[in-house]
C-alpha cells in the first residue's frame, strides 16, 4: 500500500503540494488525474525518494522513502517521467540491469528478465541495442525495468505517452494482471480515456491539492455529471492542460 | 556481482568498451603523444649531430687561399645557391690586406657578416667562427715558434672541462617533457567516458531512474569512478609501455643521451599512476555531474584539464623545489617520476605518502559527489 499524508513542497516561490493526502492500496489501480503542472510528477518523485517533502509523509508499506530510501525503493517499480536507455546495450542487457540492482542473480535473473521481455512481447528486440529503438519501444524496456523483479509497488508517470493502440493495449492488459496479482499501482495522467478505462480508484490533483477523490462512478454522481470529462473539468473548474 | 558498486561498475564497462569514441580517446592519446614526442626529437637529434658543409658567401677569397683551404678541412664551403627566402646570408669577407698584414705579423682583418640572432643559422655561424679562430691559432703557433718561442707560452692556464653530467641527466632534460606525457595519460585518457558515465547519463535522461534504485548515490557514484579509472589507467599503462619502445627506434645516443628504463621501473611508474587515474577521475566527474549535456561538460573539463598540466608545467619550468612537492597529489607522483627517470635515490616514505593523500583526495571529491546526487537541486536543476 502507497500512502500519501498531508505533503507539502515549495519549489522557491511556487508551490508544487499543499496538503496532498491520498492511499493506493494493494490489487487496485489508482489514478493520479491531473491538468499539467498540477503536481503529479513531483508526488511521484516524492513516494519514491528523490525529492523530499517539506513537510508530511510519503509511506510505501509504511516505510517513509525519505528516511529509509534504499528499504523503500527494494518494493516498488519506477516508471518515471523520463526514462533514458542506455543506447549501446541491448533490450536485454538493460532489464538485466535493472534486475541485478535489485539484487537478482544467476539462473533467476535471466528467468525473470526472459519472462518479463516475452510478456511485453518484445522477443524480437530483445538481443538488439537500444539505438534506433522507437517511442513505443523504448517504453516497452522502461517498463521492462519497472517490473522485473516483481515489485508490490508500481508507480508509473503518464505510462502511455506515445504509444500505439496496440502498445497501449499491452500496457493495459499488464496492468489488469499485475492488479489481479496484488501489486498496488499508482500511475499519473492528464488522459481521461485511460483514467477511466483502467482506474479503480481516481485521484484528481489541482494546485498541488486533491480535489476530488473515488472512483469514476462516484466523481460522476459528486458532479451531477455524467461523462468522467465533465465531471473533472467540474472539479478543477477549469478545462486548461487537459486531453480527452 | 551482489556489490552494487561492482554491478554499476561491470555495466559502466560494458558500456563503455562499446563506445567507440571512449576507446578511441583512451588509446589515441597514448599511442599518438608518444609519437609526436619521437617525431619532435627525430627532427631536434638530426639538428644537433648535422655535420653536413656549411655553406656561406666569402668575399675576397683569392686574398687568402690557406685560408679557404682551411675552412674546406672544416667544412665550411663557399656557396653556390643563393639563400632561402627570409635567412640572412652569413657572409665572410677577406680583406684585401690580407698578404701585407699575414706577412708583417699584424692582425688581419676578416668580416664575418650575419644575423647572430638567427636561432636556425646558430649552429652555422658558431662552426665558421671556430674554423677562423682555429686558423687564426694555428697561424700565432707557427709565429711564435719562427721566433724561437714556445707556443705553449701563451696559454697559461689549461682550462680541463669535465662533464660530470651523467648519461642519465642529461636524458632527465628530455624525459621531463615525456614525463608529463605519462602524467597527462591519465588524464586524457578517462575523460570521455567520465563525461559519459555522468552528463551523459543526465543528458539521455537515465539518471533520475538510476537514482531511484536501492543503491545509495555512494555505491553509485564508486561504481562509474571505478569504471572511468579503468580506462583512465589503461591510457597511463599504454603510454608507459609505448613510450621506452618508441625511444628505442631514436638515434639517442647520438647526443649523448642513454634511457634505459628498465621493467621493475615501468611497473612502478604504473603503480604512481594509479591513484592518480582514480584522481585524475574524480575531479572530472564532480565537474561533469554539474553540468547539463555533454557538451557543457566538455567545456568545463578542458578547463580542468588545465590544472594538472599548470602543475606539472609550472614546477617544470619554475625549477622549484620543495620538499613538500613530495607530498602533494600529482606534484607528488610527478617528482617520484623524475628521480625514477633521473636515476636518483627514490623516496620511498614521501612517493608512499603522496599516493595515499592522494587516494584521500579522491575519495573525499568522491563523498562530495554521492552528496551532491542527493540533493534535488542538483539533481532537478532546480
Amino acid at each position: 500500500m502507497i500512502e500519501v499524508k498531508s505533503l507539502h513542497k515549495k519549489f522557491s516561490k511556487v508551490i508544487a503540494l499543499d496538503g496532498l493526502s491520498f492511499a493506493a492500496p494493494e490489487g487496485q489501480i489508482t489514478g493520479l488525474l491531473g491538468p499539467n503542472g498540477a503536481g503529479k510528477t513531483t508526488c511521484l518523485r516524492t513516494i519514491y525518494g528523490l525529492l523530499r517533502a517539506d513537510s508530511g509523509q510519503a509511506l510505501i508499506d509504511g516505510v517513509d522513502a525519505n528516511l529509509h530510501p534504499l528499504q523503500a525503493r527494494r518494493h516498488i517499480g519506477i516508471f518515471p517521467d523520463k526514462f533514458g536507455l542506455y543506447e549501446r546495450l541491448t533490450a536485454r542487457e538493460q532489464v538485466a540491469y535493472f534486475a541485478t540492482l535489485h539484487g537478482m542473480k544467476g539462473e533467476r535473473r535471466e528467468q525473470a528478465v526472459a519472462k518479463v521481455l516475452s510478456r511485453l512481447d518484445m522477443d524480437a528486440i530483445a538481443d538488439r541495442r537500444a539505438q534506433g529503438f522507437s517511442q513505443g519501444q523504448r517504453m516497452k524496456v522502461a517498463l521492462a525495468q519497472a517490473i522485473v523483479h516483481q515489485p508490490k509497488h508500481l508507480i508509473l508517470d503518464e505510462p502511455s505517452r506515445g504509444l500505439d493502440v496496440m502498445s497501449t493495449r499491452v500496457l493495459r492488459d499488464l496492468l489488469r494482471e499485475l492488479r489481479q496479482q496484488g501489486t498496488s499501482i499508482l500511475f499519473s495522467s492528464h488522459v481521461m480515456q485511460e483514467v477511466a478505462a483502467l482506474c479503480d480508484q481516481v485521484v484528481v490533483i489541482a494546485k498541488g491539492k486533491v480535489a476530488a477523490q473515488g472512483t469514476t462512478e462516484e466523481l460522476c454522481e459528486l458532479t451531477g455529471e455524467t461523462a468522467l470529462e465533465e465531471a473533472f473539468v467540474k472539479i478543477i473548474g477549469t478545462d486548461e492542460g487537459i486531453a480527452a | 556481482m551482489s556489490n552494487p558498486i561492482s554491478i554499476v561498475w561491470a555495466k559502466e564497462l560494458k558500456d563503455a568498451l562499446r563506445d567507440k569514441r571512449s576507446v578511441m580517446a583512451a588509446m589515441s592519446y597514448a599511442f599518438f603523444g608518444p609519437l609526436l614526442m619521437a617525431v619532435a626529437f627525430y627532427v631536434l637529434i638530426s639538428q644537433l649531430t648535422d655535420e653536413s658543409d656549411v655553406a656561406i658567401d666569402i668575399k675576397g677569397a683569392e686574398h687568402a687561399p690557406a685560408l679557404i683551404q682551411h675552412l674546406e678541412d672544416q667544412g665550411i664551403v663557399e656557396r653556390d645557391k643563393p639563400w632561402p627566402a627570409g635567412q640572412q646570408p652569413i657572409i665572410l669577407e677577406i680583406a684585401g690586406h690580407w698578404d701585407e698584414h699575414v706577412a708583417s705579423a699584424q692582425p688581419a682583418e676578416v668580416i664575418l657578416r650575419a644575423d647572430f640572432s638567427a636561432q636556425k643559422q646558430r649552429t652555422e655561424i658558431r662552426r665558421v667562427e671556430q674554423a677562423v679562430a682555429s686558423y687564426s691559432r694555428q697561424l700565432g703557433y707557427i709565429r711564435l715558434q719562427m721566433r724561437g718561442l714556445d707556443p705553449q707560452l701563451i696559454s697559461a692556464i689549461d682550462l680541463v672541462k669535465q662533464d660530470t653530467a651523467t648519461k642519465g641527466s642529461k636524458a632527465a632534460i628530455l624525459m621531463g617533457s615525456v614525463l608529463i606525457f605519462m602524467l597527462l595519460s591519465v588524464f586524457f585518457s578517462g575523460m570521455n567516458v567520465a563525461i559519459d558515465i555522468s552528463a551523459g547519463e543526465r543528458e539521455r535522461n537515465s539518471l533520475e531512474l538510476l537514482l531511484s534504485q536501492p543503491l545509495s548515490s555512494h555505491q553509485l557514484v564508486w561504481g562509474k569512478a571505478l569504471a572511468a579509472s579503468c580506462f583512465a589507467i589503461f591510457g597511463g599503462i599504454l603510454s608507459v609501455i609505448l613510450i621506452p619502445v618508441i625511444f628505442r627506434f631514436l638515434p639517442l645516443q647520438n647526443i649523448g643521451i642513454s634511457v634505459v628504463l628498465e621493467w621493475p621501473m615501468l611497473l612502478l611508474i604504473m603503480l604512481l599512476l594509479t591513484p592518480l587515474a582514480l584522481f585524475a577521475t574524480a575531479l572530472q566527474l564532480f565537474v561533469s555531474f554539474r553540468a547539463k549535456s555533454f557538451k557543457e561538460a566538455q567545456t568545463y573539463i578542458s578547463f580542468l584539464l588545465m590544472v594538472p598540466m599548470l602543475a606539472v608545467f609550472g614546477v617544470e619550468f619554475s625549477r622549484l623545489k620543495n620538499q613538500i612537492l613530495y607530498y602533494l597529489p600529482l606534484t607528488g607522483q610527478h617528482q617520484a617520476l623524475l628521480d625514477i627517470i633521473k636515476g636518483e635515490t627514490l623516496q620511498w616514505i614521501p612517493m608512499f605518502i603522496s599516493g595515499l593523500f592522494t587516494i584521500a583526495v579522491s575519495m573525499l571529491l568522491l563523498r562530495l559527489i554521492g552528496r551532491m546526487l542527493n540533493s534535488e537541486k542538483v539533481v532537478f536543476g532546480l
